[in-house]
């Protein structure tokens, strides 16, 4: 992993012998911007290269996942496959009871070939209706959500402002909504990003 | 006992005209009718028309309470109505709940333990106030009152907005429960939202296939890689201070195991 990330910092900063592209002011060029773009699936019919549910179990390094309209999944991840679960995680991360929404390459005999697998992601609108420590308690259409803060990941965004780790401008009674990361079979979040309207 | 008791009916009848006034005065009540679990119970359409009937029925029972020739059947009626809302209530919880009970003004929690305890302790006081008949006030009843009121408002989500609330707000103030603790930590989320508004990323991102595979902090840099269609796209994106133009990207043709 060291190794690996040295090269791609000596790539950026040092220009190594495998750069396709990269330049000092940053930028691609704007034709860059219109590189082949990925094939866009057919309105009404089922993005094949798209998959959601929970995992099964796990077999190797392929994810069997059985999607809440009870299609069955298998879905193979790589290690350019990227996983989320709060944040940029490992293959070891991937439990079964994950719920997940993953997109890849459909391969022709079924198996989703992943690029970016998301665990357990939530967006959830709600009223605040308690903060106490480290925690919000979320009214979500009249159900309780407890939502925890987790230093060093979660960030509130107000309004347009950047985001900052400093949560405690959020108040009692506002409406938030929060992308988190669900606790499987909870009524628990782990936040990542608090959405304030002011 | 019979002297603590003699508030009771004065409470219970308070409490009574307070909710029929309620149903029948708040427009945001009428409005939202069809939310409530007497929608479910009569239909829609008769929803308002029922909480009309409940409000005079209130309105029926605290005049009984309060009107002079007192007589144990006047509380035994105000038993009657609060094991009439514990039934309802029950109704609520298995057949509607979703739906919100309408019992004191339109609010969205739908009915709950606090709904229940507040209907019993109604219940619990006509039944008090049954058993122990007209008696001169005295202290002590004036005390229980109060208690008795308080744990009344206490027990009506309605009234959260007006005491939990602020009560909330002004813990949260002093206390201050999500202070930071470690201000060295920067959240990614904070580099990406950098990264999204950065040139580089614009121009990179037709290129991006999947979401951050793996990144990492040196000298002052954060550094996130993506896969690109077979290549990695790494980002670096300063970590203190720093644009989005301060932002660089690399293409780098590491092909990527599969």
């Amino acid at each position: 992993m060291t190794t690996r990330r040295q090269m791609l910092k000596s790539a950026l900063l040092g220009g190594g012998a495998t750069v396709v592209a990269a330049t000092a002011m940053g930028s691609l060029g704007p034709e860059a911007a219109f590189a082949a773009a990925p094939p866009q699936p057919e309105p009404g019919v089922p993005d094949p290269d798209f998959a959601e549910g929970r995992i099964r179990s796990i077999r190797g390094n392929t994810l069997l996942v059985l999607g809440s309209n009870l299609v069955f999944h298998r879905i193979r991840v790589v290690d350019g496959t990227s996983l989320w679960k709060l944040g940029p995680v490992g293959f070891d991360e991937a439990k079964p009871g994950d719920g997940l929404y993953a997109r890849g390459i459909r391969m022709p005999d079924g198996i989703l070939a992943a690029e970016s697998v998301w665990l357990n992601i939530v967006n959830i609108k709600g009223h605040v209706r308690n903060i106490t420590s480290e925690k919000i308690h979320l009214d979500h259409n009249g159900q309780d959500v407890l939502c925890h803060v987790v230093p060093g990941k979660s960030v509130a965004m107000h309004s347009d402002a950047p985001p900052t780790a400093d949560l405690s401008l959020l108040r009692v009674g506002q409406h938030v909504q929060i992308l988190g990361a669900w606790r499987p079979d909870t009524n628990e979040v782990d936040i990542a990003t608090v959405f304030s309207p002011h | 006992m019979q002297g603590i008791a003699a508030s009771q009916p004065y409470v219970i009848a308070a409490f009574l005209i307070w909710a029929a006034l309620m149903k029948l005065l708040s427009r945001r009540m009428r409005s939202q009718a069809g939310q409530t679990a007497l929608a479910r119970l009569a239909g829609p359409a008769r929803a308002v028309p029922l909480l009309r009937l409940v409000a005079a029925a209130e309105l029926a029972v605290s005049g009984l309470l309060l009107a002079p020739p007192s007589s144990p059947w006047d509380a035994a009626a105000a038993a009657a109505l609060s094991a009439g809302f514990l039934a309802y209530l029950t109704y609520a919880a298995i057949a509607a709940p979703e739906a919100s009970c309408g019992c004191l003004g339109a609010h969205g929690r739908r009915v709950d333990r606090r709904s229940f305890a507040r209907a019993g302790l109604l219940l619990a006081m006509s039944v008090l106030a049954a058993a122990a008949g007209p008696y001169p006030i005295s202290p002590e009843s004036a005390v229980l009152a109060a208690v008795e009121a308080a744990a009344l408002i206490a027990l009506s989500p309605e009234l959260d907005r007006h005491w939990l609330t602020p009560l909330r707000r002004l813990v949260v103030r002093l206390r201050n429960p999500l202070a930071v603790r470690d201000p060295g930590l920067i959240p990614l989320e904070t580099s990406l939202q950098l990264l999204y508004r950065s040139p580089a990323y614009c121009s990179a991102s037709a290129h991006l296939s999947s979401d951050v595979q793996d990144f990492w902090d040196d000298g002052g840099l954060r550094f996130a890689s993506f896969a690109a269609r077979g290549r990695t796209a790494v980002f670096s994106i300063p970590l203190y201070g720093g644009g989005p133009a301060d932002v660089r990207v690399a293409l780098v043709d590491e092909p990527v195991p599969r």
